[in-house]
């Protein structure tokens, strides 16, 4: 009869024992997810009216491009970036030379800029210091696909994560033909820049 | 767990590729801010600066002799129209007949949208016109006027249609004595339709009509303003050359005051240059 009942004590203290140990599981990989999830959306930032802007040049004179619609996510988790725009937004300050872009850049049938990659050296998201990461990824534009490394700026203010690039295209890679009125053409060479202040999904 | 793959994998996929302003207007509904003579529903963006030089020779039908109307006295006027905004435009142009100073303005009060939930571009426009030439008028006789409304529609990008009701008043009118001692009087008032369109050819060229029958009374002897032109786009430059039958560039002159028959040949050759300034900063 003793026997009987130390080993239903026993019996009581393996339940409840595996009760205990099932429930710190539950609580901790609970914990681990909601740590994980907190992790994931602090480290993924975007924006829809981000900057963008070319600058061309033709003899004697140079005109700049601008548009608001950038739209771009980074994430720091993985370290890809995406950024896109639709290029009908770019805005010349002349009505006529938005129209001759857009005939030039055939934005009805390719009607984004876009660039997809990662970054490829280290940025540090404690620090608030500006810091300048090496991207490589593929940039289309007119349909053409290119292999392109860049050097952005990025720098955390915040819940923001500021990010800015400049480089230079040649139309030409691109299947563009530089538009030219009479003798005065279009330089082939192409300054573009993004800036962007991306906030948090998770905001 | 299921939880954090799924939030990874949607922050890891492409953002979906989307058109910023798919229910924006339409893209130029016509090529530059008038037809020939009568205005069009597109306006001058904003911050630029549409500078118009038009000039219209003689009846183009007399032949060699005057070398086709160039040797005629040619009506030549040039204007100023500025964008205030997307949608509202001033101006002010001045024309040699008369020396006439006129003072406008055009606003856009629909936009023709690229969804096709606003299907018509819908404008109105005001001009009052001074003449400055030496004439033994008060300044109360000088002043003529013009409101339209304008409505228009980008049918597909080779099609573009427009009608515009219009109104002119005169101040001061004439009555003359003819050559047949007949009275010529002539109305202070005109309602006029005017009927518009184009044809794109090319990224370039399109060809355009307007056809402007006048409604009601109106002057004697006076015969419904009629064109085609031309329009040759390059970059910041629209250029017109046509073939109408009115010497005169605005339109309450062009409803009131012409005489000529465009199917009876008497048209004359005329163009006008339009080039687009930038004035904003950007």
């Amino acid at each position: 009869m003793e026997q009987k009942i130390i080993r239903q004590q026993q019996n009581h203290s393996d339940i409840a024992t595996r009760f205990l140990n099932f429930g710190c599981r539950v609580v901790l990989l609970g914990a681990i997810s909601l740590l994980a999830v907190q992790v994931s959306t602090g480290q993924a930032f975007m924006t829809k009216n981000g900057h963008a802007e070319f600058k061309s040049r033709v003899p004697l004179h140079s005109f700049t491009g601008v548009s608001d619609d950038l739209v771009g996510a980074i994430n720091l988790a993985d370290s890809t970036i995406d950024f896109y725009i639709d290029l009908t937004t770019l805005k010349t300050g002349i009505g006529k030379r938005d129209k001759d872009m857009r005939i030039t850049l055939e934005t009805d049938e390719f009607p984004f800029a876009e660039f997809y990659g990662k970054m490829v050296t280290l940025f540090d998201p404690e620090s608030e210091q500006s810091q300048d990461v090496q991207v490589a990824g593929v940039f289309t534009l007119h349909g053409v696909s290119k292999d392109i490394s860049i050097t952005a700026t990025l720098e955390m203010h915040g819940d923001e994560l500021h990010v800015s690039a400049f480089w230079k295209l040649n139309l030409r890679d691109y299947n563009i033909k530089p538009p030219r009125l009479l003798i005065i053409k279009v330089d082939e060479v192409q300054e573009l820049s993004i800036s962007g202040r991306l906030t948090s999904v998770s905001n | 767990m299921v939880v954090l793959v799924c939030l990874s994998s949607s922050v890891d996929a492409q953002i979906p590729r989307e058109r910023a302003n798919p229910g924006g207007p339409v893209f130029e509904v016509f090529w530059a801010p008038n037809i020939i003579t009568t205005a069009s529903v597109a306006n001058v963006p904003k911050g630029n600066l549409n500078v118009t030089i038009m000039h219209v020779f003689g009846i183009a039908t007399d032949g060699i002799k005057d070398l086709f109307g160039l040797d005629d006295p040619a009506n030549i006027r040039i204007g100023f129209d500025y964008g205030v905004s997307d949608r509202v435009s001033i101006g002010f142009a001045r024309s040699r007949f008369d020396k006439l100073f006129d003072f406008r303005f055009k606003a856009n009060l629909l936009r023709q949208t690229r969804d096709g939930r606003i299907p018509l571009e819908v404008a109105i426009k005001g001009d009052m016109g001074i003449r400055t030439d030496e004439i033994e008028f008060d300044l109360k006789d000088r002043p003529n006027y013009l409101g339209a409304v304008l409505i228009g529609r980008k049918f597909s990008d080779v099609v573009s249609l427009q009608i515009v009701p219009m109104f002119s008043h005169f101040n001061t009118v004439f009555i003359e004595i003819g050559e047949n001692e007949e009275v010529i009087k002539e109305e202070n008032d005109h309602l006029a339709l005017g009927i518009g369109g184009r044809f794109v050819l090319s990224t370039r060229i399109a060809v355009l009509f307007e056809y402007i029958p006048v409604f009601g009374s109106r002057s004697d002897g006076t015969r419904d303003e009629m064109g085609i032109a031309l329009n040759l786009e390059t970059g910041g430059h629209v250029f017109q050359l046509f073939l109408k039958t009115s010497t005169w560039l605005t339109e309450q002159h062009a409803i009131s005051r012409n005489r000529d028959r465009f199917l009876a040949g008497d048209f004359r050759f005329g163009f006008t240059v339009n080039r687009v300034f930038s004035l904003a900063s950007n």
